[in-house]
């Protein structure tokens, strides 16, 4: 794979400031975004600087509507913003701004096929310490199953800030998972061009092939290096757009490999494997393992221990990969 | 005969043909939500022949005043507003429920003249004070109504909209409440009362003015008085009757939605009187 760039004297200054983390690489770029266009809104809900939106303030304070702790709202004004022409972009809590607005989101976003963009900070277990209440496990199975909805799993901040500047091509819905306060290394160089709905190849491989997203692709680059340690060949996938799938990749991936192995930081069902398994099972019926968050609620401990516990690391997807290979 | 009693006269005629029209569309259908639509008539007929600034001919225009129906399941009074203001054809009315059309139980944002998909309860003041805010932000002066129903009330999201548009203001956004004092299992005081509702929505910052929501002329007075402060959203709570004017389904949760057969259609129509 290319390996990232860091710290070189050109780099852009928002590679800096967003400290490897994808929430504030979001905010920087909807607030170059205001800049470039009078027409973006941040709409918040007490997530200013979850999100990193200080910039935007300085810029254009008007433009940074913060509706305090209520996402239902959040979401309906942000819809009403869109239907005057404005491009909203919403700035939640993974677990709040999707479970808590999911039918405003139905209704008013995906249905009405407003133009809002949703980004949601703190997916995942990125908020382990704070419990089940505050992981957002199944968020990408209710924006999945949302027609009209395009789905975005950035897998860094560099990635978050052009899936970002990306949003600007589309006319509908979409939502933007982000990480939280723990750093994301990065996987993907600063100035890698990004096509949503299309998969960009981290590394070549015929046995197998890791198809990731998030925060687990940078374990799947991992991985594949402890596989061709042992003689096998691991394609890894950065699946950064769950919606729409890039079935392209994923079948050439089933035919050009023995198997396929998914992973991600989220409940086993309904996210990125499912989606994989929904397309392979009518297309191309290819054997599969699944690593990503069991069929239950994490326990409390700090986000790397919680990953692994549950079987989100490096080590699982070679555990996953070894096995499909018998 | 004034300027005035010529247009409260022409209003009233218009709130007959909604209540006419909302019968027709539901004979069509077969069944519907009768309760809710006949209860808003008067309201909608002083709102799109009278206070709305709209163009039925350029539905999309861009400085039009945005109306949002968020007790969406009145949408036959709508859909018979729109169709009477010409947004739609009158055809439009016949395929309630009809299969592909775009007039189902609650309304579509594709149907011209439809601001939002609604009819989830509790979703349009929020809806409306983005519009307003959009309003504001692109330093335009054309105003949001919204048009609530009384059990939605009882839906929490309400509340949070009604508290970010105190905040907000000065915004071009007023709340009308069709208060007909009855939902779908039965009256509101009964099941989940909303008293004091003046004094709720004053504490949480809006100006609000009261009406009778099938007295015409009260209803103009009290449109044409916005906003009734200039600093704060408004909301005119306008006492009304669930079932208007049908004497069989006035002020009973039974005809909140039912069946309207050819016996129902005619009684009801013929209680409206012969039309102008």
């Amino acid at each position: 794979m290319n390996a990232p760039k860091q710290g070189s004297g050109t780099e852009p200054a928002w590679v800096k400031a967003a400290a490897n983390q994808s929430r504030l690489a979001f905010g920087l770029a909807v607030t170059e975004l205001g800049r470039r266009d009078e027409r973006v809104v941040a709409v918040g809900a007490d997530t200013l600087d979850l999100i990193g939106l200080r910039g935007f303030i300085e810029h254009a304070p008007a433009r940074v509507i913060d509706v305090g702790i209520a996402e239902q709202n959040a979401m309906g004004v942000a819809a009403g913003l869109a239907t005057t022409g404005l491009r909203p972009f919403v700035c939640g809590y993974a677990p709040f701004i999707t479970a808590r607005s999911m039918e405003q989101i139905r209704n008013e976003v995906a249905y009405a096929d407003q133009r809002v963009v949703i980004g949601a900070a703190a997916s995942g277990v990125s908020l382990a310490v704070s419990g089940g209440t505050h992981h957002a496990l199944e968020d990408l199975a209710l924006m999945r199953s949302l027609p009209n909805m395009t789905v975005v799993v950035p897998a860094d901040s560099h990635e978050a800030w052009h899936a970002t500047l990306a949003t600007d091509d589309i006319d509908g819905p979409a939502y933007i998972r982000l990480g939280g306060r723990v750093p994301e290394p990065p996987v993907t160089p600063v100035d890698a061009p990004f096509g949503l709905g299309k998969a960009t190849c981290l590394a070549e491989g015929s046995d197998v092939a890791v198809i990731a997203c998030g925060a687990l692709v940078a374990p799947a680059v991992d991985a594949a290096k402890e596989l061709a340690e042992q003689g096998i060949g691991a394609r890894v996938l950065n699946m950064s757009t769950i919606k729409p799938l890039d079935e392209e990749a994923i079948l050439a991936a089933a035919e050009e490999t023995r198997g396929i192995v998914t992973a991600e930081e989220h409940h086993l069902t309904g996210g990125l494997g499912g989606a994989v398994a929904e397309l392979l099972a009518v297309k191309r019926p290819t054997p599969m393992r699944m690593v990503g968050m069991p069929d239950e609620f994490a326990v409390v401990g700090p986000t790397n221990r919680i990953r692994a516990r549950y079987g989100m690391s490096a080590r699982h997807i070679v555990d996953a990969c070894l096995d499909l290979l018998g | 005969m004034s300027n005035r009693e010529a247009l409260l006269r022409a209003l009233r005629e218009q709130a007959l043909d909604i209540r006419r029209n909302t019968w027709r569309a539901l004979h069509a259908a077969g069944s519907g939500h009768m309760g809710g639509s006949l209860s808003a008539a008067d309201l909608l007929a002083a709102l799109y022949f009278h206070h709305l600034n709209l163009r039925p001919e350029e539905p999309d225009w861009p400085e039009r005043d945005r109306f949002v129906l968020s007790k969406g399941h009145a949408n036959t009074a709508l859909g018979a507003v729109l169709a009477q203001a010409g947004f739609v054809d009158d055809g439009f009315i016949d395929t309630f429920y009809a299969y592909e059309s775009r007039f189902g139980m609650h309304p579509d944002i594709k149907v011209p003249g439809v601001e939002m998909c609604t009819g989830a309860l509790g979703h349009g003041l929020s809806v409306g004070l983005g519009m307003a805010l959009g309003s504001r932000l692109q330093g335009k002066d054309w105003r949001t109504v919204v048009m609530l129903g009384d059990g939605e009330l009882q839906e929490g999201s309400n509340w949070e909209a009604a508290m970010a548009a105190a905040h907000l203001a000065p915004l071009r956004l007023t709340a009308i409440l069709d208060y007909n004092k009855v939902q779908q299992s039965g009256h509101v005081a009964e099941m989940l009362g909303l008293e004091p509702l003046a004094d709720k929505w004053r504490a949480f910052g809006w100006s609000v003015r009261e009406c009778d929501g099938h007295d015409m002329e009260a209803i103009v007075d009290a449109l044409d008085a916005l906003p009734a402060a200039p600093d704060k959203p408004s909301l005119l709570i306008a006492h009304t009757v669930k079932g208007k004017g049908a004497s069989f389904a006035e002020d009973t949760y039974l005809w909140h939605n039912n069946l309207v057969g050819d016996e129902v259609y005619e009684k009801a129509i013929a209680e409206l009187g012969e039309p102008a």
